[in-house]
């Protein structure tokens, strides 16, 4: 697989697809999507569609395509490979969401979360199918969050489809698991040849699964911390194993839309304490003149 | 969520990033001599501020701290919690004499040597600004002057003062107008871009609002005589805006109830039978309360603790 395109910049989303085999925008197609990397603390999540002509169906299933969960590497390299070479008839299309994709978008201000982020990767690979003139009739998805609202959404998104939203349905529907296979090759591909935009001198690739309950991984988090930085884009800094070790390790950092309670929070929006509507006399101190003031500007007594 | 680390507030600073007039540099180049900072006494405020004499003490300025919450700085290859940006700018000095002069005007009230009237323990820097370049010129602007025995005498003059702070006023708002700043009283943010022209500003607006500006160099006193001179009329102060007090006025008529509760005697009146409680209710009535105090308790003055 090439990945070349997201190794440009692994710090933005990309998509890869495959060639639209001409037979798919002439006959009803199933497409399948599934997605890799949904947990780790590490690396991307990938999403990928597969699709295939209805009636071809079963030459998929004589592909041996299974869940990828159930396959060693090397099992899902030679897959990925049999799928490719199966181009007449399969098409397939990734979205890659790096880790810094995901963080920036978990921790902005107008929070986006990661079943948000799934479900509109998702919906935006069908699309992609559509634009490229796969005449889509029937979609298989593994679920996301609640499978009956998940359904409900992508049937509006995409009304002339019959969607099935399925937990499991990379071991139900063959197309799902060729889905799987493509987004899960595709993030070993990533994870295992990652190259870090930061300069980590001698950087340790030893880390492991990625997922936060992995000891290597963990010990890896420890390892990379920057007391300024925290850990490069490679880590998902939304993740709450990340973010421990930031809070207790790291220094702090305070954002504006941070929450703090208490009289200080008070003051700083600006709001009089309570207690000042007790005091008797106010200190008639002379305000400082709106110029300054909507300048923040303040004289200094020291340095 | 950790609880947060407090943000510790006296760190070790030794940087400062610093915007400052061009002549602060070039003054060190030709001198050799480091520009300094001292405290000064504030002459709106009586209170210690920061100023930069320029090298040769040639010229003084003063020191402003751009300040907002959740600022730090990225400098080279270090981090500075401190995300203040320093202001340096010119000031005239004679806004930071004009104290010594009016306290010496009120407690002698006679011709003074100016190196007489500016002696301060506090800020004993401030001598320093008698070796600005334009302090002594600038001095009869704001004191009758006399001279004898080759020597200048100086009392301080009112009228002087507040014509001087006219003029001054007069060439602000020029400076206003000149850069655009809104000065209306509607507008609050600097930072809103509107596209049209403010088209309602008054020349008063702008009259108040370079008279509230020049009254950050100056004594409250003689911002108020300006005011006058201005012919500015009083804006209704902050206090005329609180509620009026509850207290009840007293009045020769006699005091009847405001309401009838008369009413709730009558055979009419019938209790209502209490309401349900809700399950949460319910549960909470079943607590147990032994040793728990009545809210009212918190609220009762306060038991004096018996002296041992």
């Amino acid at each position: 697989m090439d990945l070349s395109d997201f190794e440009a910049d692994n710090s933005v989303s990309c998509r890869l697809s495959s060639a639209i085999p001409d037979i798919c925008r002439t006959t009803d197609c199933c497409l399948g999507i599934d997605e890799a990397g949904r947990g780790p603390v590490l690396g991307p999540m990938v999403y990928g569609i597969c699709f295939c002509p209805i009636d071809r169906k079963e030459d998929l299933k004589a592909l041996k395509v299974a869940d990828s969960k159930t396959l060693t590497e090397v099992e899902r390299e030679n897959l990925f490979c049999k799928l490719d070479e199966a181009k007449s008839f399969v098409g397939w299309a990734l979205q890659i969401l790096s880790p810094n994709t995901i963080s920036t978008s978990m921790l902005q201000r107008a929070k986006y979360n990661l079943n948000a982020l799934s479900h509109d990767a998702a919906i935006g690979l069908v699309q992609y199918a559509l634009d490229c003139g796969v005449q889509l009739k029937e979609v298989f998805v593994d679920t996301v969050g609640p499978a009956e609202k998940y359904q409900d959404k992508l049937s509006q998104r995409f009304p002339g489809v019959e969607v099935t939203v399925r937990p499991k349905a990379d071991s139900l529907f063959p197309i799902v698991s060729a889905a799987s296979i493509c987004a899960k090759v595709a993030r070993d591909h990533a994870v295992t040849s990652w190259g870090f935009v930061e300069d980590l001198g001698d950087v340790d690739t030893d880390y492991g699964s990625g997922y936060p309950n992995d000891p290597k991984t963990k010990s890896w988090l420890l390892k990379h911390l920057d007391p300024v930085f925290g850990y490069p884009q490679f880590v998902r800094f939304s993740w709450s194993t990340a973010k421990t070790i930031l809070d207790d390790k790291a220094v702090p950092v305070h954002w504006d839309d941070d929450e703090e309670g208490g009289e200080k929070a008070a003051a700083r929006m600006n709001c009089a304490s309570m207690l000042s509507y007790f005091g008797k006399s106010r200190t008639s101190a002379r305000e400082t003149h709106r110029f300054f003031s909507e300048r923040r500007l303040q004289s200094l007594d020291s340095l | 969520m950790a609880s947060k680390k407090k943000r510790s507030l006296n760190a070790q600073n030794d940087r400062w990033v610093v915007i400052a007039a061009d002549s602060v540099v070039d003054a060190a180049k030709s001198d050799g001599s480091d520009p300094v900072f001292v405290r000064l006494k504030n002459p709106a405020t009586d209170v210690a501020s920061l100023y930069l004499f320029g090298a040769g003490d040639a010229d003084v300025y003063e020191v402003k701290a751009f300040d907002e919450d959740y600022r730090s700085w990225f400098i080279g290859q270090t981090v500075q919690r401190d995300g203040r940006l320093l202001y340096i700018t010119p000031v005239d000095p004679l806004y930071l004499l004009l104290p010594y002069i009016i306290k010496a005007g009120k407690e002698q009230g006679k011709f003074q040597p100016v190196e007489q009237v500016l002696m301060d323990e506090d800020f004993p820097a401030c001598r320093r600004l008698l070796r600005c370049a334009r302090t002594r010129a600038s001095l009869p602007q704001v004191a009758e002057e006399k001279e004898g025995n080759g020597q200048r005498f100086y009392k301080y003059s009112q009228e002087k003062t507040v014509e001087w702070l006219k003029k001054k006023v007069d060439r602000t708002v020029e400076a206003l107008k000149k850069s655009n700043i809104s000065v209306g009283g509607g507008v609050k943010s600097t930072t809103y871009i509107r596209t049209k022209q403010e088209c309602n500003v008054q020349e008063e607006d702008y009259l108040r609002y370079a008279h509230g500006l020049i009254s950050e160099y100056i004594s409250e006193d003689l911002s108020k005589e300006l005011q006058k001179i201005l012919q500015l009329p009083e804006v209704s102060s902050p206090k005329d805006l609180e509620p009026p007090s509850k207290k009840r006025k007293v009045s020769d008529t006699p005091v009847e109830a405001g309401e009838d509760y008369t009413k709730f005697n009558g055979a009419s009146f019938a209790r209502k039978p209490p309401k349900k409680m809700s399950a949460a209710q319910k549960s909470l009535a079943k607590a147990d309360k032994t040793g728990m105090k009545s809210m009212s308790a918190f609220f009762s003055p306060k038991a004096k603790t018996e002296k041992n």
